[in-house]
């Protein structure tokens, strides 16, 4: 064999007995056990040769070279100014939810809503916006209790030319005030549907008033708007989860074709409710494996409707397709206070969602800001020296670095801190398992699994392998 | 067919470009019409007076034209409202294509200097085309029009069609400058076998050259448009092109893959490089889902939406300059006319009714 420059520097993982390698760029294939070893000692057949320069894993030119630089460059978030603001307009809640995110207050009770002065600042952010894009998502709280916040809200961005926004409600109130809201072309509506109605109420709505309203609602958003307008999001309890088909059923037959399968979040009353839930075991990971072939199957079955799971959509095309960094619970870096920001109803800016339910229980002030004064602060600069996987040496040995992300919030909410070994915390554990099932599913021989699997990657459905092997 | 070339008769002494107006004007730039009938019209401006044979004066108001009395003509070089504009900068090549569409010619004009007063006097924010031949035989003077055009009018934008065989290390200083970044480089690349490659473009070595420009394009931080017609020579190879462009020429704009015209060279050779895709999609099928599937933004050029499988027609795009554009009779029974390419204005007229309206 002749001598070879620019060896591919190739890091590997066994999934379901196959040998994956992937290099820095996140570009896999699946070889023999061996391969690495023989790379090191120049024993490479001529057919892994020929498939390692083909595929110009090699780096044998400057091109080469170049071009997988601006590959890995790729992999890394780019993100410049703000596009996402997560506002809290109450803390107020009809509701109160096992599992509740929040420490959330008493529909009745003052002093959790915006003031005056708060409201003019940040509606003065939204005016002064002078970007193309803005995305504005109401949380709470329940934030359908002030529609007169989320109307001056939205009047104060008239200018921007593609502004979207998305309500989270509870759907248990529905007006003429809040369906005003709705009527607007840019408002999307995301709600929480935990299964069956049986579940949803045991988890949720408690009674049976407030179970019906929730449907009876639901219904009526659906028949008014269609689907396309509303997504619904279940969250899962890992150690008592719904039976499969029906929770995809209560899905499906509302007109729902995506499901965002969320395990209870450790934050919030679930820290004292759910204690079990700072550690996402074995029990999650079967489940949601269980899910995604159940989904599979089903798809099979029925070729006239693909079905997915939002999340494991989202991580598949992440291990294909570089630039995929807007959805921020996966992405590295992950810079915080950049291009999103969340502003509570005192008018405090946090980093994320998250870190505004650890700063409310207590736990840990992740403030970085505040509307009156900006987030351009030592506090946002000292997480997002850390917000990255670039440097933790566990990731840069692992296969899956260039698909995954960083989330020190969750870090520091399960342990306090975030200088664990990457592979002792649930974050990286739980994407380990995504990944390992993504990539035993792309190397399944099954015409079933490389159907929905070309869906889910938004290709036609029988036409090219997804995995190649040397 | 719109007719970009009119006769037109001028004393001027030499060629020269204005703008045609309807309105009197005291711009330097502009000519004014002071007569009009349906068969022809008269300017009178810096050039002194020039009388244009053709459309009337509705037709004309604000087209930038090169006036060459010696040849008796006017050139509509940019039309005004129109967003497909090229500049024919040379007929010279150093490839001969097997299906080229304008086959090159030894001769050449040097014409840049009308070539930038033509641009600088175009309306504000436009394309303008630079084709050829191969305008990179005359790099210095495409280069320096572009940096003299776009310092004056950093509105506009330029898409330059060449071949990628005279790029240097060298041109990388000047190419990384800011203004640049309004110009895509449309390239083509036949396949990913350098063989079948270097033979269809009929230059031996042309594949590992164009590498060599792709190379100095990256380092520049240039924008590159990817082109691929597809002949029955390289249609096989397509699956594997799309690898190679996902593995190694992933930092491309878009990749264009074209439908064959039946002009110049593919006239005669039609029936030996033509693909009909209503008989023959699967290799185009897989390698659109191979660049999907990687991310690399992908369009199909010159196809009608019946030709293509339901679930590929999102990627074909109305490409065809609406000068140039031309639909058959059954298409007028068509939903999707409107949005669909139809055929080149020069496609057989006998091949126009291989339609099945949707």
């Amino acid at each position: 064999m002749e001598e070879l420059d620019g060896l591919p520097n190739l890091r590997s993982r066994t999934v379901s007995d196959r040998h994956i390698f992937a290099n820095e760029e996140g570009r896999f294939f699946k070889g023999q056990h061996d391969l690495l070893s023989r790379i090191g000692s120049n024993e490479l057949s001529d057919q892994e040769l020929k498939f390692l320069q083909k595929r110009h894993l090699i780096k044998s030119s400057k091109l080469v070279k170049h071009a997988s630089l601006f590959a890995q460059a790729r992999r890394k978030t780019n993100v410049e100014g703000l596009e996402y603001l997560i506002l809290v307009p109450t803390l107020r809640c009809n509701l109160a939810c096992s599992y509740c995110q929040v420490s959330r207050a008493n529909e009745n009770a003052e002093g959790y809503d915006w003031d005056e002065a708060t409201l003019g600042q940040i509606t003065g952010l939204i005016k002064q916006f002078s970007g193309r894009s803005l995305k504005i998502e109401f949380q709470g709280g329940e934030p359908t209790l002030r529609p007169d916040l989320i109307s001056a809200v939205l009047d104060a961005g008239s200018h921007i030319p593609d502004m979207t926004a998305v309500i989270c409600t509870n759907l248990q109130r529905l007006d003429e005030e809040i369906l005003t809201i709705f009527n607007r072309e840019n408002v999307q509506i995301s709600t929480s549907l935990d299964g069956s109605l049986i579940t949803h109420k045991a988890q949720r709505t408690q009674d049976d008033a407030s179970t019906s309203q929730f449907e009876r609602n639901l219904s009526l958003v659906l028949k008014r708007y269609g689907p396309g307008k509303i997504s619904a999001l279940p969250t899962v309890n890992p150690n008592d989860p719904p039976e499969i088909d029906s929770l995809v059923e209560a899905f499906v037959s509302r007109g729902f074709t995506s499901i965002y399968l969320r395990p209870i979040n450790y934050q919030g009353f679930a820290r004292k409710q759910h204690p079990e839930s700072i550690e996402q075991s074995g029990h999650w990971g079967a489940y949601y494996s269980k899910f995604i072939h159940r989904l599979i199957a089903r798809n099979w079955d029925n070729r006239d409707q693909v079905i997915e799971e939002t999340y494991f959509s989202h991580c598949l095309n992440r291990i294909f397709k570089p630039g995929l960094d807007r959805h921020v619970d996966l992405r590295s870096p992950n810079p915080v206070g950049v291009d999103y920001i969340v502003v509570d109803f005192d008018g405090k800016i946090y980093p994320t969602d998250e870190a505004r339910m650890l700063s409310r229980s207590g736990i840990i002030d992740l403030t970085i800001g505040d509307i009156a004064t900006g987030w351009d602060s030592p506090e946002r600069r000292a997480l997002n020296e850390a917000s990255t996987n670039a440097d933790d040496p566990d990731c840069q040995n692992c296969v899956y670095q260039p698909y995954c992300g960083r989330d020190i919030i969750d870090d520091i909410s399960r342990y306090g801190r975030i200088d664990l070994r990457r592979h002792e915390t649930n974050f990286c554990k739980r994407h380990m398992s995504i990944f390992d099932l993504a990539f035993s599913l792309i190397y399944s021989n099954e015409d079933a699994v490389q159907y929905s699997l070309r869906h889910w990657l938004g290709l036609s459905g029988d036409s090219i392998t997804l995995g190649e092997s040397i | 067919m719109i007719p970009l070339m009119l006769p037109a008769v001028s004393d001027a002494e030499k060629p020269f470009v204005t703008r045609l107006s309807k309105n009197r004007t005291d711009s330097p730039w502009e000519s004014w019409c002071i007569e009009s009938s349906e068969s022809q019209s008269v300017f009178s401006g810096e050039n002194g007076l020039f009388q244009i044979v053709g459309p009337g004066i509705q037709d004309l108001d604000g087209d930038i034209v090169i006036v060459t009395p010696a040849a008796g003509n006017a050139e509509r070089i940019i039309r005004a409202g129109s967003t497909q504009n090229s500049l024919l900068v040379t007929e010279r090549c150093d490839q001969l294509c097997v299906m080229c569409s304008q086959p090159p010619k030894k001769t050449h004009h040097d014409r840049f200097g009308l070539f930038v007063q033509a641009c600088l006097l175009a309306d504000n924010g436009i394309t303008i085309g630079i084709t050829g031949g191969e305008p990179t035989l005359y790099k210095q003077e495409v280069f320096q029009l572009l940096e003299t055009v776009l310092k004056a009018r950093p509105d506009l934008k330029f898409h330059v069609l060449t071949n990628g065989q005279h790029f240097e290390t060298s041109d990388i200083s000047q190419l990384r400058q800011e203004l640049f970044r309004k110009v895509v480089w449309g390239i083509p690349l036949y396949s990913n076998d350098a063989a079948e490659h270097d033979e269809i473009v009929a230059k031996t070595g042309a594949y590992e050259r164009l590498h060599q420009s792709f190379d100095t394009l990256l380092l520049s931080g240039a924008k590159i448009e990817l082109r691929t017609v597809v002949l029955q020579t390289n249609l096989n190879s397509f699956p594997a092109l799309a690898r190679h462009i996902a593995g190694l020429l992933h930092f491309i704009e878009q990749w264009s893959v074209m439908q064959l015209e039946n002009i110049g060279f593919a006239r005669n050779r039609w029936d030996s490089l033509y693909v009909d895709f209503r008989k023959s999609f699967n290799p185009i099928a897989q390698s659109l889902d191979v660049a999907s599937l990687f991310g690399i933004p992908t369009k199909l050029f010159n196809v009608p939406l019946c030709h293509l499988p339901e679930f590929h027609r999102n990627f074909a795009v109305n490409s065809i300059s609406d000068w140039k554009q031309r639909f058959g009779e059954k298409c007028l029974m068509c939903s999707k006319k409107e949005t669909c390419s139809g055929f080149f204005e020069w496609h057989p007229a006998e091949m126009l009714d291989e339609v099945s309206p949707l």
